[in-house]
């Protein structure tokens, strides 16, 4: 399965994920700059921020209860299309998806 | 002078608080990560442990919190339930009850909240500098190191500036309580357990208790609700307030931890300064400031390991771990792990990527504070970078007798004015 990050200079890079692993990894794994996930997803430290592209928002969901409070703490803005991408689970239904990584 | 280099012989005592006066024994870590990267050691009838110290194995095991939990302590030394209860802060707490205590506080912590303080932190260190420069030939820890965590920790919880000695005496002597030259109350040499259920061990813990209580009954007369304290009163998303002793504890670990971590990073950035003359250089142009502070606070780990307890069997490099053993990251090990890092022993500005562990990274403790540390190590070294021609170790320097926190407690230094 197939996940593109658009970069903050417009730039896209893919990586395949296999089922199961979350989006944070495949980042980390494929060397996304911006993604960084300091806390290996485990919901203490937000560097992992993306914004969900508006084309796969309504399939990946939102975020649960602490993802929510851990998102006030980003360094990019927050906005509606925010999730941390830890919390994202690749699965056959999210095969392409899009996601745009904020500017430092 | 000569640059530090480890001496001790491959097999040195990890539970020996004296072991680590002359460094941390990192020939002993080195010999574990080739031979024996799950290694037990025998302590006092049923309190041994496991010793992880490959850098890779750490940030495996630190992401499973649900079979290495936190929840049992987070020191080498067993505790009993009842001085847990007593004793414990959220980082002696696994998920989701951490999740919920974390994302209270986390936003005071946050980058862009911290950012917040860029100009303060650049004004504090030039007062710092100035008055330490000028004396030409100086103790860097006392001079600079010690006082610029003290000082922000004092704007962060909002506490005048008089009372900050006197709550860095009381911080030292809570984390540092294995110390002699930081505490009257030896922790391994204590003759007495009226101190047990005190944070830290310490009755420096139940001062600083009283001093929060008061300083909250102040600031709550005056409408004052900024800060992280004021947070950590608030209910969680859960609903739940925490209790009297939980908050008291909290207190105790800002006090503690938002201290000495920064300060031993600040010392040993000053001390490879000393031993590598090319850093000042790097330092006074703009190319390495990304990495810079990463690379500092690797060299330094001021947080030597953290301990966790296994929750079931697993097997480990042809070895098992039972339920109940004890397992120790050792971060200090990880950091100089020749797996990871090129030329370990050098400290090398530019480094990237930097997979260090100092700050706990990989797992649901990784340090709160961490923006600010990484802030406060730039914007002193930026600045200390532009006022020198150069320094040079003026005696040889002393390391704190700990066997969990590491740093240099005295480093004699003189310098050259630009």
């Amino acid at each position: 399965m197939k996940a593109t990050w658009i970069l903050p200079d417009g730039s896209e890079r893919s990586a395949d994920v296999p089922a199961g692993r979350n989006l944070m990894e495949a980042a980390v794994a494929a060397n996304i700059p911006g993604v960084i996930g300091e806390c290996g997803g485990t919901l203490s430290c937000a560097t992992c921020h993306v914004y969900v592209d508006d084309a796969w928002r309504a399939k990946v969901g939102g975020p649960g209860d602490f993802e929510e409070a851990m998102l006030d703490v980003t360094e990019a803005e927050r906005t509606e299309a925010s999730r941390l991408s830890c919390q994202i689970e690749m699965t056959e239904a999210l095969d392409g998806i899009v996601l745009r990584v904020p500017e430092a | 002078m000569t640059i530090w280099h480890p001496t001790d012989d491959g097999f040195a005592d990890l539970t020996s608080h004296d072991t680590f006066v002359s460094g941390p024994p990192h020939n002993t870590f080195a010999r574990l990560r080739r031979e024996d990267p799950c290694s037990w050691t025998e302590w006092d009838a049923g309190q041994g442990f496991w010793s992880i110290t490959r850098n890779e194995d750490i940030h495996a095991l630190n992401r499973q919190a649900d079979l290495l939990s936190s929840a049992r302590g987070i020191r080498m030394e067993d505790q009993t339930y009842e001085e847990y209860l007593a004793r414990r802060t959220f980082q002696e707490t696994d998920p989701p009850e951490h999740t919920m205590t974390r994302v209270k506080v986390a936003k005071a912590f946050s980058k862009p909240v911290v950012a917040r303080f860029d100009a303060q932190i650049r004004a504090l260190c030039d007062e710092i500098l100035d008055e330490a420069l000028d004396k030409g030939r100086f103790d860097a820890t006392k001079e600079i190191a010690r006082q610029l965590p003290m000082r922000m920790l004092g704007q962060i919880i909002g506490v005048p500036d008089a009372d900050l000695p006197w709550l860095v005496e009381k911080g030292d002597a809570l984390i540092a309580n294995t110390d002699p030259d930081f505490t009257d109350h030896v922790l391994d040499k204590m003759t007495t357990d009226a101190y047990r259920l005190m944070p830290f061990n310490s009755p420096a813990g139940a001062e600083l208790y009283d001093y929060a209580k008061t300083l909250m009954a102040d600031k709550a007369a005056r409408g004052d609700t900024e800060g992280v304290l004021h947070l950590m009163l608030q209910p969680g998303p859960d609903g739940s307030v925490i209790s009297e002793t939980e908050f008291r504890n909290f207190f105790c670990l800002l006090v503690a931890a938002g201290n000495d971590t920064t300060r031993y990073s600040i010392a040993a950035g000053i001390q490879a300064m000393c031993h590598q003359p090319e850093l000042l250089a790097q330092m006074q142009g703009d190319e390495i400031w990304d990495t810079a502070p990463d690379e500092i606070i690797r060299w330094a780990t001021p947080a030597l390991y953290f301990r966790r307890t296994a929750t079931r069997d697993f097997e480990m490099h042809g070895k098992t771990v039972k339920a109940g053993d004890k397992v120790l990251y050792w971060f200090a090990s990880g950091n100089r792990d020749e797996a990871v890092f090129d030329d370990p022993f050098r400290v090398d500005l530019a480094r990237t990527p930097n997979r260090h562990v100092s700050f706990g990274q990989g797992g649901p403790h990784v340090c709160l504070g961490m923006h600010l540390a990484r802030l406060e190590v730039r914007l002193l070294f930026q600045e200390l970078a532009k006022r020198i021609k150069s320094i040079e170790p003026a005696g040889d320097h002393k390391f704190l007798r700990s066997n969990f926190v590491g740093g240099i407690k005295e480093l004699p230094v003189s310098v050259t004015l630009a």
